[in-house]
Parts: structure tokens; sequence; C-alpha cells
């Protein structure tokens, strides 16, 4: 009996309330009804189309120029969009524009030239990388020899990015500055490359965690028992020849062809 | 008479560049220096940089991100640069605003921008208004205010104005009452009147005496006219009270306390504050839809809108230990950053400021070149010499303890470790060593090795030369093969000469690998003198023209600061160097690495 009565007594405080609520519904048009329910359905459609919006941005439809300071992505941005020759210094923040493939179907993306000096290349690369189809990888084959462990250090730090092992975007290794007369080829790049990320592999793993206990990324490229090969790698990987100077100087054509060729094959 | 100017977008992009006549080289190397030294490591501070002969000037466009750089030769001192940067600057705005203000680099790419001429009349206007300021001639006697005056007018000078020496006495007494009556303003009247006077007549005098003593009947009548006595009168008035410039005359203008107040009123509370702050001072402009203005629609920024917000963020550094003179250059280089730069909507400038800190304080603890040990000693074991590293930094920082860390973490990797004990000065090292020695062969019994045990100490007791038992050390290292020599020295105050000196000696003697700088992170302003000084001292005391300088930071008791994580910050802002290791504790596991997010995030949290 007592529990019936505070129970009444739970509910009698809300009571009034509701039978005066209902009253003044009862009371209100009903068109006044239908609007409430209508703009609440306006309010959840639009919150829906938002959501939708917004995602789309992280659509990968963008294609990264990433690689080290003074390798030409700036020059090779700039030979992609326009075809023209451009003095460029050292970047501070990213560029982009939309680009159209030489395709049939002249598809559209964002070409977005990342800046590569060391201090800034984490922060964009983070900033970027789940956006990224496609990344383009722009190594200095004039002076590959003296940087291959700066190479190497960059592509295993891109490779074993979760977001990046994530999204399987296509890779393209460009070997650049291939006018000048000292230039590597693209397979011995290739090879190089291969031997230092074995290494780099033995010693990423050994290294000190950070300071804050979080650990570093946990992929391991490539077989466990076997040397590295690109070809072990879960995304698409590709290296060709390229230079944006040219053969003739800054007034003749850019010898991107093959370049421009993979880009229109995405 | 400038060697270069350029103008290019901050994505990298040449917009349009100017070379001096009989300039060959290309200004590419000098430029890319100034970006990396300067503006990458945010001392972008004072706007002048020299590099070899030349002397670069530049200027940030925030708001269309453009950097505008001009080039010569460090030996002209040309005072017209700075005020023709700022020219050339507002001119190529103006001109190419249609461009410049698309988004997109397509349109930098494709758009030619022809400023020669501009560029060209600016330059010519520049050099003439510096060659019309030129040295000022002195004034012949004709052109001077002296030939104007009359002789008679320079007679009798009862103060008058700056009174001519004629001779005499009575002059110079005159003088020096005509100069102390001058700052008298109504006396002097009355002394340029009788001044006025010797060139009349008696009877004009008597008439003018006549009207003035009716003037001042009527006017002041307290006072009597009475001329004679009032020159005497005045003399001790004469002298007046000396005004200091920078005293007050009444302790009003030191009552900093209403401006204080509203100083901590509109910066103390965060977020949207400062939008209503705006707001608040729209209101009293723009009626209603004002407050909303403050907050909606693109609004650039200016110096005194960041000024509160930066000088909150200074004491916010500093209170987290980062020093103080590195705190004032931090913020004025991120104020140089965003200024004239357009917030987005709903952006306050309090959060634009912050971002604009927190991406430079990232930026900034980033290593500029890559960090790996491991890597570098596999590279030296390939061939076939020893990697030796070098343990530096004052007392108690830590050196021994880190460095028995390291070797630690070496043999666990599968790396043979030679200790070179250097420190023949401080009672007990040699044997602290021997101790880590015999504990960590413990751990990694030689059994596993092939018998060889994987940690050696080099000693040779106390009171010898560091410099040669290191020297003997490598040699050693090298004879039997081992991966890495890490060599302890002495800990030792910058400013003690003889031991810098023999610091020095050891590093240019034996030239290791890495050189690397013990510092604690409880160290708060020290941490600026202690890397200059040693810098300083390895700089001066090596022969070569490359000098090896400090080449990484081991920051040490990290475990002992919470989240006052300051250190780190001086530290690798004044070496430009990376933190290479971080230590955590005391045991041998104690060793990390450096998270530049997680340090930056301890920073900035309130």
């Amino acid at each position: 009996m007592e529990d019936n009565r505070d129970v009444e007594a739970g509910e009698n405080p809300f009571q009034p309330y509701l039978d005066a609520l209902r009253k003044e519904l009862e009371h209100q048009d009903p068109i006044f009804i239908i609007g409430i329910i209508i703009s609440l359905a306006v309010v959840v459609i639009s919150f829906v189309l938002l959501k939708y919006f917004l995602s789309s941005k992280t659509v990968q439809s963008a294609v990264l120029l990433v690689g080290l300071c003074d390798s030409g992505k700036t020059l090779l941005f700039s030979r992609l969009l326009s075809g023209k020759f451009k003095k460029t210094q050292t970047s501070i923040t990213d560029s982009s524009a939309p680009y159209k493939a030489k395709n049939e179907k002249g598809s559209s993306w964002t070409l977005i030239d990342l800046p590569g000096h060391d201090s800034l290349r984490p922060q964009y690369v983070e900033k970027f990388k789940s956006a990224a189809r496609a990344i383009v990888f722009v190594v200095d084959s004039a002076i590959f020899q003296k940087e291959v462990r700066d190479v190497a250090e960059f592509l295993y730090f891109l490779l074993t990015d979760s977001a990046v092992s994530r999204n399987v975007p296509y890779l393209i290794v460009a070997c650049n500055k291939q006018d000048i007369t000292m230039a590597k080829s693209a397979k011995l790049i290739q090879q190089q490359l291969e031997k230092e990320m074995n290494t780099l592999r033995v010693t990423r793993s050994a290294a000190l965690g950070t300071q804050d206990g979080s650990a570093g990324s946990s992929v391991y490229l490539g077989k466990k028992g076997k040397d590295f090969e690109f070809s072990q790698l879960p995304m698409k990987v590709e290296f060709l020849e390229c230079s944006a100077r040219g053969s003739k100087g800054e007034n003749g054509q850019a010898d991107i062809g093959s370049l421009e060729k993979s880009l229109a094959n995405l | 008479m400038l060697d270069f100017f350029t103008i290019f977008s901050k994505g990298g992009i040449v917009l349009w560049c100017f070379q001096g006549t009989g300039v060959t080289e290309s200004f590419t190397g000098p430029v890319n220096a100034l970006i990396r030294s300067v503006i990458l490591q945010e001392r972008s501070g004072n706007n002048s940089y020299s590099h070899d002969a030349l002397s670069l000037k530049y200027k940030l466009d925030n708001e269309f991100e453009l950097v505008f750089v001009v080039g010569f030769q460090k030996i002209l001192t040309l005072t017209y640069v700075d005020k023709f940067i700022d020219d050339v600057q507002l001119h190529f705005r103006d001109r190419y605003k249609n461009e410049l203000e698309q988004k997109g680099a397509l349109a930098l790419l494709n758009s030619h921008f022809a400023f020669e001429d501009d560029f060209k009349m600016l330059l010519r206007e520049a050099e003439e208004s510096s060659k019309a300021r030129g040295p000022t001639s002195m004034r012949s006697f004709n052109a001077s205010l002296k030939s104007q005056k009359t002789v008679k007018s320079m007679i009798e000078t009862k103060g008058g104005d700056k009174g001519k020496e004629q001779g005499g006495k009575k002059n110079k007494n005159a003088k020096k009452e005509g100069k102390g009556e001058k700052a008298k303003a109504p006396t002097s009247a009355q002394k340029t009147e009788e001044n006025g006077n010797q060139g009349l007549t008696q009877e004009e005098i008597i008439q003018k005496k006549r009207e003035e003593f009716i003037r001042k009947r009527m006017g002041a009548p307290v006072e009597k006219p009475s001329k004679s006595p009032k020159p005497v009168k005045e003399k001790p008035k004469g002298k007046e009270k000396r005004v200091w410039t920078l005293g007050g005359s009444s302790t009003k203008e030191l009552d900093y306390s209403q401006s204080n107040g509203n100083g901590a009123h509109a910066a103390g509370d965060q977020g949207l504050d400062r939008g209503r702050g705006g707001g608040r001072r729209c209101c009293r402009e723009g009626g209603m839809f004002g407050m909303l203005k403050g907050l909606v629609g693109s609004k650039s920024l200016s110096q005194e809108d960041m000024e509160p917000v930066l000088d909150k963020m200074r004491d916010h550094l500093i209170a987290k230990n980062v020093a103080a003179e590195i705190a004032s250059q931090l913020c004025d280089s991120v104020a140089k950053k965003l200024e004239g730069k357009v917030m987005g909507t709903f952006t306050t400038v309090a959060s634009t400021v912050k971002g604009a800190l927190q991406d430079s304080l990232v930026q900034i603890l980033q290593p500029k070149r890559r960090v790996d040990i491991l890597r570098d000693v596999l590279e030296a074991r390939s061939q076939r010499r020893p990697f030796v590293i070098t343990f530096c930094g004052v007392n108690g920082v830590g050196k021994s303890t880190n460095l028995a860390k390291i070797s630690f973490w070496l043999i666990e990797n599968g790396f043979t470790v030679l200790i070179a004990a250097c420190d023949t000065f401080r009672a007990g090292a040699v044997e602290q060593l021997r101790t880590h020695q015999r504990r960590l062969n413990s751990l990694h019994p030689p059994q596993d090795h092939g018998g060889r045990p994987i940690v050696q100490l080099y000693e040779k007791g106390y009171g010898k030369d560091a410099a040669g038992i290191a020297m003997e050390a490598i040699a050693y290292a090298r004879n039997q093969a081992f991966d890495v020599v890490l060599v302890d020295t002495a800990g030792r105050m910058q400013d003690n000469t003889p031991l810098m000196t023999a610091l020095a000696k050891l590093i240019a003697v034996n030239m290791p690998d890495l050189v690397l700088f013990v510092g604690e992170a409880l160290v708060g302003n020290e941490a600026v003198d202690q890397l200059v000084k040693f810098n300083q001292a390895l700089a001066d005391h090596s022969m070569s023209d490359k000098p090896r300088l400090i080449d990484g930071i081991v920051l040490t008791k990290f475990d002992t600061i919470d989240d006052k994580v300051g250190a780190a910050i001086s530290m690798t802002y004044i070496t430009g160097q990376p933190i290479v290791f971080v230590g955590t504790g005391q045991t041998y596991n104690d060793l990390r690495s450096l998270n530049a997010r997680a340090v930056v995030g301890a920073l900035m949290k309130a």
C-alpha cells in the first residue's frame, strides 16, 4: 500500500504537467503540431546530408607528391599542371590544385604538393595521408647514393603508417632528375631501397619507445624470414624515371611521359 | 646596388625575380638557407639574415602566402631597404590582387607577373629618397638667423631671445635671466614688451606703459604692475623645477590598475571572450548585428589583436619552464607569421594564435635530420670502425647513469660496447663505471657472445689527460673490433674556461661520430646559457674551419617534471639539434625517445 502511494506520489508531480501539456496540445491547431514535426524532420535530414557531405571529403581523391627536400616535387607539380618551367624555392606550406588526367575518362582529382623539409614533413603527411588515393614518392636520382638512408627511412615511415596501410593507395616512386648524367636508373634505386628497407625493419623495431608509452606502428613490411621486396607489399608499387627539368633545359618540355601515363591509369 | 630580389609563394613557386647587373651566381642557395634557418626554425623575429657575403632581408605576406626577399652585399649599408620592401609588397599586392586571391596554385602557375617596370620605378624612388636625405651641410653665416638681427636689437638685452653677447657682464646676466625667464610664459611676454621698448622714444614708452597699467588694472587688479622689482623677484623664480622625462610629476601616472584590470579582463576568459570583446566594441559602433560581425566574416589579424593573447601565451610558456627569452622570441615569430592573415568564419583570435603556436612548437621539436643510432652503428660496423659517442654536460645531470642505460640498449641489440672512462676528476667515477660494466656483463653473459665480454671498460685511473685516454680507447676499440665506444667526460660548468678548453680539445682531437649534450629537464633559463657557452667553446677551440658542435641532446630526469616540459623547447630552439634520448628514471630500462606531439600537448595544456 505504501509502495503504491509512493509510486503515485512519484507520478503525481509529473502528472499535472503531462495533463497540462496534453491539454495545451489539444488546444492548439493540428497545423501547429504538423509544423513542429516537419521542422524536426528538416533538422534530422539536414544532419544526415551534412554528415554525407563532410564524409565525402575523406573519400580519397588526392594524389600526394612527397619526397625529401630538393628532390624536385614543386617543379614536377608545376610541370604536371601547366607544363611550364618555374624557378622554385624550398616550400614552406602545401600547394594543391585540381588535375585533369590524360585518359579517355578525363577524370580529375586533386594534386597536392607537400613540403619535403624534415621538420615539416611529418605534420603535412599526417594531415593529408587519409585523403591519399595515390602517393608519388619523388627521389633525387643524382645524389641518391648519399641520401639512400634518409630516403629509405621516409619510405618506411610512409609504408608503416596505419592510415596508409589501411587505405592501400597506389605508390609510384618517381626517380627524378634523370637529365643529370650521374643519375641512377630506376632498377638500381629499387634494389638499393629493398636492401635498405631490409635493415630498417630490424633497427626500427628495436628502436626505443616514446616517453609517454605510445608504441610505434606495429606494421611489419613484407614477409618474415625473407628478404624485403616491394612486390610483397599489399599496395601496388611502381618505379619509373622522369625528369622535371627536361633534357633541353628550362625552355624545353619536361620528360614526364611515363609519370603522366601512370597517373592516367589510376 | 641590390644583388637580387625575389617574390615567391610559400608553396615554393617563384613568382617574379630580379637579378642585379653583374651578379652571376644564382640566388636559390642563399634564399633556401634563409628559409631553412630562419623561417623554419621560428627565428623570424628580426627580419634580416646574413649568408656568406650577402645580407638578406625578408618580409612575409601572410594574407596571400607570399615571401619577399631582397639580397645585397653585407659591406654595403643601404638604409632604404626596409621601406623599399614594404613599398614593393604593397604595390605587388594591389596590382595582382585578382590572381593572388584565387585559391589553389593554378592561378600562380598560369599567370605571368610582369613586375619589372614597377620594380625599377620603386627602386629608383627609394634610391633617390635615400640620397635626398644626405648629410646636412653646415649653414653659411648669411643663411643663419644671426645675420638677420640688427645691431640695435642685440644691445642691452634685458631678457631677450638668445641674447647675443656683445661683451659686458650686463649682457651675460641678461642672457641668464633671459634663458631663465624664457620658460615662464606670462612674464616673458612682459619682457619682450620691454625689449621692444628699446626702439621707441621716451614719450611713446610712457604712453605704452600707461596703457599697460590700465590693462592690468582691469585684468588683474591684484597684481601691482611694477617693473623694477619684477626682474629682481623673478631671478629666484627663474630657477624653475626640473622636469624629469621618465619620472612622473605625480604618482597618478604610476597607477596601472585600470589598464591591468582591462587587460586581464579581456584576455582572462578563454574561447569566445575575444569574440565577445570584439562584439562589445562593435556594439558601441554597429548596433545589434555588430556583435555577430566580430565573430563571423573575414577579419585580418593585426598586431594589436594578437598582443593580449600572445602575452598570455608567453606567460603560460614561461610558467611551463620555457626560458624567458626563448618564449618571447617564439611569440614574436608567431606574430610575424600571423600578421595580416585573414581568419576564417567562427574562428577567434585566441584559437588561431594557439593553433599557430602549437604548429611552430611541433616544428621546433621535429628533428631536422634522420635520428637512427642503430642504423648508423651498423653503417660504421660495415666500414670496420667503431661508432664513437661522447657525453658532455654540467655537473650532476646524469651523464654516467644515462651512459649505462644507452649501453644496455645497445647490448640488447647485439652490439659490443667499450666504455672509455675519461672522467679522471670525480672521486669514484671509474669505480662507478666498473660496477655498471660488471652488472651489464652479468645480464648478458659472455658465453652468449662467443666467450667475449660484451661490455668492457677502458680506464687509466685518475688525474690523467682525458683527451689522451679517449684517443687510446678508440684505437683499442678499432683493434679489438668493438662496435661502439661511449666516452664519459667529467661534468663542468660552462663558465670554467680551462675545463671548457679541455673538453673542446678532447672533441676536436678525437672527432667522435656523435657529440651528445646531456641536460636535465629541471633546468630553466640556465639551459640557454649552458648550451650557448658549450657550443661557443667547441667552436672557438677547434682548429678546423668546420668545427664539431653539439649534435644531439639527451634530456634526463624527465620523470621528475610532470608537465613542465619547457626545457625540451629551450634546448632544441637554441641548438637546432634533435633530442636523441629521454631519460625517464634511474634503472637500465628507463630510456625513451621523444614524441614531439605528446610534449607539445603537455606544454599547451592549461
